[in-house]
Order: C-alpha cells, then structure tokens, then sequence
C-alpha cells in the first residue's frame, strides 16, 4: 500500500487513499510523510477523503507525524474531512489539534 | 428471469481440486469461476456477486476468521460452503455458528457438496425478508477465536452480526461502523496490552524515521512463543434486541495499564482513544477480570420503531 503525495508551493500532501486501520496503512502514512518531510516541507496537509475508517492505531500514526512537525515548528493539516473520519475526529477533539486547509 | 443455475465463485489454491470441481461443477451446467488465493477472492468479491461462494479454508495467507471477514464484510448474506483440512468438530460447529453456510472437509464427498449447493441455491430464493430472518435465526450466539497472525490483520476481521444487521437495516451504516471500530479496538487491547504485554509509553519513543518502540516490540513479541501463541476469544449474542460482544485475552488484561492514566481523549497522549471509541459505540462497556475479559452491549430497536 502507497499513499500519493505531492508538493504545491510550500505545502506537501499526502492522498490517503485507503482506511487508516492497520499497520500495513500506518507503515503507508508514515513513508509518504518521510518523503515530503525529507524534501525540507514543514506544512503538511493530509486529505483523508480516501479512508472510511480512522482506528486509534491510525490515530496514533498521524498524532506521531503531527508531534514530528511540531518539534521543527512545522504544521500538519488536514483537508476538510467528511463522514465517519470527520465523526471520530471530532469525538477525540483531534478537530482542534489539526487545522482544516480551506 | 432469474436464472435457476448457480453461479459459483470456487477459491482454492490447489490446481488438482480446481480441477475435479470444474469438471464436476459443468457436467450440471453451473457457472463457476475460480481464484487461487485470499487476494483473488477479495477482488472477486468487490466485482461480480455470486449465489455460492465455496473456499478452501487452508488456501495460503488465510485463515477461517479472516476467510470470513473476507467475505462478509463485502457480501454480509453471503452463501459461503467452506473446505477444511480435516475434520474437526469444533472448528466448524465455530463455523456455523458464525454464519457459515456448510462446512466440508477433503476428500470433498462430491454428492453431498451437490446437496449443500442445492440447499443453498434453494435459500437464495426465499424472498428478501425470510432470507433476513433465517440470518437471524442462525446467527443469534457467534463464537470466534483469533490467533496472533489473524490480529495483525484485524483491519479485515468481521463480525457476521454486525454485517447482518446492516443488511436487515436493524442498525444504520453509521451505527454499524462505530461497532466495527469499537470490536477492533477491543481486540486491539486484548491482543496488545493483555497478550503482548505492550506498554502504550513506548508509542511515544519515537525514531528519526518516525518509527515507534511500541511498533518495534510488537513485531518481536509476535515472533516470540511466550506472547505469540496466546489468542484472543470472541463471543457474539444477540436476542433481537441486545446485542452483546464479549472479546477475552490470555493475559493480565490492559486495566492494569489504563489505571494510571485518565483517558484524555482529546490530547498527545499515548493512551485513551481506543476506550473513548468503545464507550461512544455501544450503551454499555463491561470488565471483568482484571480488565482481561471486555463486553460491549448495545440495545436495538426493533425493525420498523
């Protein structure tokens, strides 16, 4: 499992294009991440519109990503999220931890 | 009209029983299409839909638990006759009570697999709401065992009452996937933090790489037979209106990792998140010893209220 990323200006993305629910997904994030990061991106917006389905093990994965740009003061973001990911976000207020890209 | 011949989707890697099944499944003129491996039949299954779906239960990287959630999840009132290596009476009493259809064991006896063929065929027939209710009538107390292998793939473990009541509209699309995360997360626990003995701290330590301790020390406890031979047991009842789902590990249990931390649901803390899911899927979340033993309880409403 690949999930696409691109760079636009200063921003780098990262398609999830499946349910963050497993390991084999998480391992997914976290190489498309490493990828942007390595390219010196430090604004990183995650377009969940791909995953039905966010676990707490997928939750943990983005929470790592967000404490990695955090430490450079870099931020993670997210593109508006919609449905069941957007529920459980809500749910653990991680709506108020990520800022949503507009 | 409807045609009358079955339309069979065979999964078995083995190309001799291929074989024997092909030329049987013709000389009656049923449609039968084949796929030899796990991969196959979750592609096959996302495509076409098919009245019998008959899988070999030994076919490599699969397992019955993750045969059935290949399969239910996709196609939750699915006609599912699975093969076994040999038999053995409670692996597929654990079967059927899981939903399964029929369960046959090699040398395949060829008439009576006819027999299951027919009997299923004569299922499918029945109109929507008695196929809904013959589900429930066989589906009412489900008992599943998972093995460490299977819970590294917990993603595409299903529960068949979860998948039923969808399909019979008991419980929203909505409802029904805050109950899969909610089973995933219980099972999670069970599996990490009761067999594994993983300390969630270790999530924190974290590499250049973004790779985690936690993450680390699972890969080798799952290798190790102190932690990897432990399972985790999973039980599902349902009465028309309580549906209950009790998941029990071989370890300590995770209370004893939780109680020195509040779950903050909404901050970096590596701990929480799975028992705030849990809580807000179901109407009640139970332990019992020592946290080793979880069950979930959600009231339904009856169809049509």
């Amino acid at each position: 499992m690949e999930f696409p990323t691109e760079i636009v200006g200063d921003k780098g993305y990262i398609h999830v294009t499946g349910d963050l629910d497993s390991e084999i997904a998480g391992e997914a994030l976290r190489s498309a991440f490493n990828e942007i990061y390595e390219q010196g991106k430090r604004t990183i917006v995650l377009d969940l519109s791909g995953a039905q389905i966010i676990n707490s093990y997928g939750i943990g994965k983005v929470l790592s990503c967000y404490q990695r740009l955090k430490a450079e003061r870099g931020v993670l973001m997210v593109k508006p999220l919609e449905g069941f990911v957007k529920e459980t976000f809500e749910l653990l207020m991680l709506d108020k931890l990520l800022p949503v890209e507009k | 009209m409807e045609s009358s011949r079955p339309n069979i989707l065979l999964a078995d890697g083995d190309a001799e029983s291929q074989r024997v099944f092909r030329s049987f499944f013709e000389r009656r003129g049923w449609d039968l299409a084949v796929v030899p491996d796990a991969c196959h039949l979750g592609e096959a299954l996302q495509g076409e839909s098919y009245d019998i779906v008959i899988a070999d239960a030994g076919m490599p990287g699969l397992s019955p638990n993750l045969l059935l959630g290949q399969v239910y999840q996709k196609r939750p009132a699915q006609a599912l006759i699975v093969i076994g290596e040999s038999p053995d009476t409670d692996a597929g009493v654990r079967l059927l009570r899981a939903g399964v259809t029929d369960v046959l064991t090699k040398p395949v006896d060829l008439t009576w697999l006819e027999r299951c063929v027919e009997q299923a065929m004569c299922f499918r027939r029945h109109d929507d709401r008695e196929r809904r209710t013959y589900a429930f009538v066989t589906s009412e107390r489900t008992e599943m065992e998972f093995s460490c292998k299977e819970l590294a793939e917990i993603h595409v473990i299903s529960l068949p009452i979860v998948s039923r009541l969808l399909d019979a509209r008991q419980l929203a699309e909505n409802e029904a996937l805050k109950l899969r995360l909610a089973v995933q997360e219980a099972m999670l626990n069970a599996w990490e933090h009761g067999n594994l003995e993983l300390d969630s701290k270790w999530k924190e330590e974290i590499t250049k790489d973004g790779v985690d301790k936690f993450s680390e020390v699972r890969r080798a406890r799952m290798a190790d037979p102190a932690y990897a031979y432990k399972k985790v047991f999973l039980t599902s009842y349902f009465n028309g209106a309580r549906l209950e789902i009790s998941i029990k590990d071989e370890g300590a249990g995770f209370l004893n990792v939780w109680s020195n931390s509040a779950p903050p649901a909404q901050n970096l803390s590596c701990s929480g998140r799975g028992m705030t899911l849990m809580t807000n899927a179901v109407d009640e979340v139970r332990f019992s010893r020592n946290g080793s033993e979880v069950t979930l309880i959600k009231y339904l409403h009856t169809a049509g209220s």
